[in-house]
């Protein structure tokens, strides 16, 4: 059972601030998403965390002690890497076995630990193996049967799956949520990859040049985004300039945009009459029944995608708004449509409007 | 099929390099050593293994030979020592510093054989400038003898090939995954550990050819023994020279040294087969 708490990390190499000011807690149990394109610090954060990297300024304590002063190899944290980072001369049993070794454990109990541990990863039988007799999934299921074993305070995995194909990407994926579920084991978990950030994590840090823009549950960055970044980043996200007109119920507002007016969800205080940027997910969008009111637009491209269509239309004042449409449903380019605006999955960000 | 006859034609240069003045060459000594000797000239008229056993029965010849290995093999130990470190820097260093580096590290093969066994003929020397220095600091009240011993070339030889050492174990270093050494200590290994359990197996494949290159450069070495170790150490290069050019005995002479080329192959084989378990585990 670990708590990690990070606070006012800062790291700057040759004057570039690739760090500033990162402060992130994981409690007990949890997987913390480091979430960002690639230069954005979660890979440092991670480094400063594994310690590979001393950060200039800040803290990173763990079940309250600092950590900072302590070498990797006294920190007892188990880290997968993105390359596995097996080593090539020793088998599997060896690669396993050996934080075990180096902690002078003795060969029954190190045989009987590095087999369960490979049964956790379903890799019984290939202890005589190289790693290179391996393939990518399996050796990635090592690495992570390495870092298991020797039962680490905190599991640190730097984007693990980057160099997997789509199907074991899932596969892996699921495993190391599991193990890492069953176990109870704290961990932080750096990618890039936003589907895998939503799907893995208790919580998501979105990073952005060296800042945490927004920590938060993946819900909750998905649903209601601090910034047009967090959501463009984690996912599609249509952005409209909407005039708010009032509040109608705590947290519920209604608005008034060139298209249309309609309601969307939005934080508390938002006066009436200020310009905001309201972000509503392509599923928050579908057509109006006849009749009814919502947002006029005109279709601009259908495109079949097999289970569902894409539909890219405009609003009169030129913005581009993305929704999904039942594949039977005809439509033509230049056909005019209203669409209805689901309230509790349009968000009014802080943004202001231009 | 067009690239495999591509590769053929550019290992053509190659292949005929080797021919003339290898294989060609070696059949032309193998003949030799076959030969009778001959009186009042190189060589006699018809064949005989009696070069062989000449070579191989003679006291003298055999320990000339295993003194030749020897100090192959202590030059090669010796070099491993002192290149290692330098490798383990010269991998770390930045591209900046690497070619300084570089440089400082072949300086020693910028210099012709003969100006630097000369060199070390003058620092070495009993009113050279080392006795000197040593007699202005007090460290001794009688200059030394440095000169035509053993040592002296061992230290000669140590010098011209720590290059041919330092340069394939950089290149290994090089090659290896800086995450393997992020892993070993974040299981828990110490530095020492990592270096012994992980950094010199990694570094093997070129360690295995850097002792390779030092053991026959320095076992087969002429001019630096013929030059610093005088009279006193008799090694199978300078004694095959005596025999090809003093005695004229060209049959003998090319007997001897097609034994020092077989032991050298011998004791190559033997190292390669020894470590073979390791190496092919290593090399990637």
């Amino acid at each position: 059972m670990t708590e990690v708490a990070i606070e006012g990390l800062s790291k700057t190499y040759a004057q570039a601030p690739v760090l500033r000011d990162v402060s992130l807690r994981a409690a007990s149990g949890e997987l913390v998403t480091l979430l960002g394109p690639s230069g954005c610090g979660k890979t440092t954060t991670l480094r400063c965390l594994a310690g590979f990297v001393a950060p200039d300024a800040g803290e990173i304590r763990v079940d309250g002690a600092s950590v900072l002063h302590l070498g990797p190899a006294k920190r007892d944290f188990g880290v997968v890497f993105q390359n596995y980072a097996l080593f090539p001369h020793l088998s599997v049993f060896e690669n396993v076995g050996y934080g075990l070794r180096v902690r002078g454990i003795g060969t029954a109990e190190i045989r009987r630990r590095v087999a369960d541990a490979l049964a956790v990863v379903s890799l019984q039988g290939l202890e005589e193996r190289l790693p290179r007799a391996l393939s990518g999934g399996q050796q990635q299921r090592v690495a992570l049967a390495r870092a298991l074993v020797i039962r680490p305070r905190l599991l640190l995995l730097d984007e693990p799956l980057a160099n997997l194909d789509a199907r074991l990407r899932q596969e892996v994926r699921a495993l190391i949520r599991g193990v890492q579920q069953e176990e109870g084991i704290t961990a932080f978990y750096v990618t890039h990859d936003q589907a895998e950030a939503m799907a893995m994590s208790d919580r998501v840090a979105v990073m952005r040049q060296g800042r945490v823009l927004q920590f938060a549950p993946p819900r909750e960055i998905y649903a209601r985004p601090m910034s047009s970044y967090v959501a463009q980043f984690t996912g599609e996200a249509n952005l409209l300039p909407v005039e708010v007109l009032g509040a109608i119920a705590p947290g519920r507002y209604r608005f008034a945009a060139a298209a249309g007016q309609g309601e969307a969800s939005g934080p508390d205080g938002i006066v009436p009459g200020t310009r905001r940027l309201l972000m509503a997910r392509p599923e928050a969008l579908s057509p109006a029944g006849i009749g009814l009111p919502g947002l006029s637009v005109t279709v601009r491209a259908m495109t079949f995608l097999g289970a569902a269509q894409q539909c890219d239309a405009a609003t009169s004042d030129g913005i581009a708004l993305r929704l999904f449409l039942p594949p039977n449903l005809d439509l033509d380019p230049g056909a005019d449509l209203v669409l209805d605006l689901d309230p509790e999955h349009a968000w009014l960000m802080p943004d202001e409007a231009p | 099929m067009n690239r495999r006859i591509s590769r053929l034609v550019l290992g053509i240069p190659a292949v005929l390099l080797l021919i003339a003045f290898v294989v060609v060459p070696y059949i032309e000594m193998l003949t030799m050593s076959l030969r009778m000797p001959g009186s009042g000239m190189p060589y006699g008229v018809g064949f005989t293994l009696g070069n062989f056993g000449h070579a191989l029965g003679d006291p003298l010849y055999r320990g000339a030979l295993a003194r030749s290995l020897m100090l192959g093999a202590v030059v090669a130990a010796l070099c491993l020592l002192l290149s290692y470190p330098v490798a383990l820097h010269l991998a770390r260093v930045s591209d900046r510093w690497h070619l300084v580096f570089y440089v400082c590290v072949v300086s020693p093969l910028l210099v012709g054989v003969l100006v630097r066994n000369f060199g070390w003929m003058i620092i070495l020397a009993v009113d050279g400038p080392l006795n000197r220095l040593l007699l202005t600091v007090g460290l001794i009240d009688t200059p030394l003898r440095m000169l035509f011993n053993q040592g002296v070339v061992i230290l000669a030889l140590v010098h011209v090939f720590v290059p041919f050492m330092v340069l394939p174990i950089t290149n290994a270093l090089r090659n290896i995954d800086g995450a393997l050494v992020e892993a070993s200590a974040s299981l828990g290994a110490s530095d020492t550990r990592t270096f012994w359990r992980i950094t010199f197996p990694l570094s093997f494949p070129g360690v295995q050819a850097a002792l390779v290159l030092v053991f026959v450069l320095a076992s087969s070495a002429y001019v630096t023994p013929a030059l610093l170790g005088g009279q006193a150490v008799a090694l199978l290069p300078s004694l095959i020279v005596d025999q090809l050019i003093g005695a004229l005995a060209w049959p003998f002479g090319a007997a001897l040294a097609i034994v020092l080329a077989a032991a050298m192959s011998l004791v190559v084989l033997a190292f390669t087969a020894l470590s073979r378990p390791l190496a092919e585990r290593t090399s990637t």
